[in-house]
């Protein structure tokens, strides 16, 4: 059983190496300069292992919390180490949540013009 | 179709499943927003490795960028996130 295990990994860690390769592929072409094909792989291979070291310490701050799903909040603390990262996550997290509003602001607003009209008949 | 590809990154269900691979107890869960601000991390992790690198291979007057190039930042790179 544990064949699945690795087989569900391999797929992963192709996921991860197709993302990457792609990204490098449109970095290089901006900075007119190729990544080789060994350097997507290490980039792909550190960063399918830096996402265990993430996945554990998000785990670990979610427990802290007395948490079993992982929020935003534990993100926020994951990018801590560096000033500019933690500001813009930070950032990023506003805007989802004010997103968030606009969404359920629209979704009311329907509902309202919806009663409205089906008043007048 | 041409406006899709001007952000490049992860699908946010390729690091659900990355992420929830790592986790060590069964019952713990990866929230909506923290997947999609997880997304946003690994994506910059991933620009950075590649930017560095590249600075660094333009630094040494190299054409393409090598392993020993990303090797050289790899560990600033690490102690950053």
């Amino acid at each position: 059983m544990s064949d699945d295990r690795d087989e569900a990994r391999q797929r992963l860690k192709a996921a991860v190496h197709y993302a990457v390769g792609r990204m490098c592929q449109r970095i290089g072409e901006e900075h007119r300069r190729e990544l080789s094909r060994q350097v997507v792989a290490a980039i792909a291979e550190t960063t399918f292992r830096q996402c265990d070291i993430f996945a554990k310490d998000l785990e670990a701050f979610a427990r802290h919390a007395k948490r079993s799903t992982v929020s935003s909040d534990d993100v926020k603390l994951i990018a801590r180490r560096s000033t500019a990262l933690s500001v813009y996550i930070h950032n990023k997290s506003e805007e989802l949540n004010q997103e968030q509003r606009n969404l359920k602001k629209k979704n009311t607003g329907k509902r309202k013009s919806r009663d409205t009209e089906e008043s007048r008949e | 179709m041409a406006e899709k590809d001007a952000e490049v990154g992860f699908k946010k269900e390729t690091v659900s499943k990355l992420l929830s691979e790592f986790f060590k107890e069964d019952k713990t869960r990866l929230s909506g927003d923290a997947t999609l601000l997880m997304t946003e991390l690994l994506k910059i992790f991933v620009q950075e490795a590649a930017v560095r690198s590249l600075k660094q291979a333009e630094s040494e007057d190299c054409d393409q960028v090598d392993v020993e190039h990303f090797e050289k930042i790899l560990p600033q790179l690490l102690l950053d996130f």
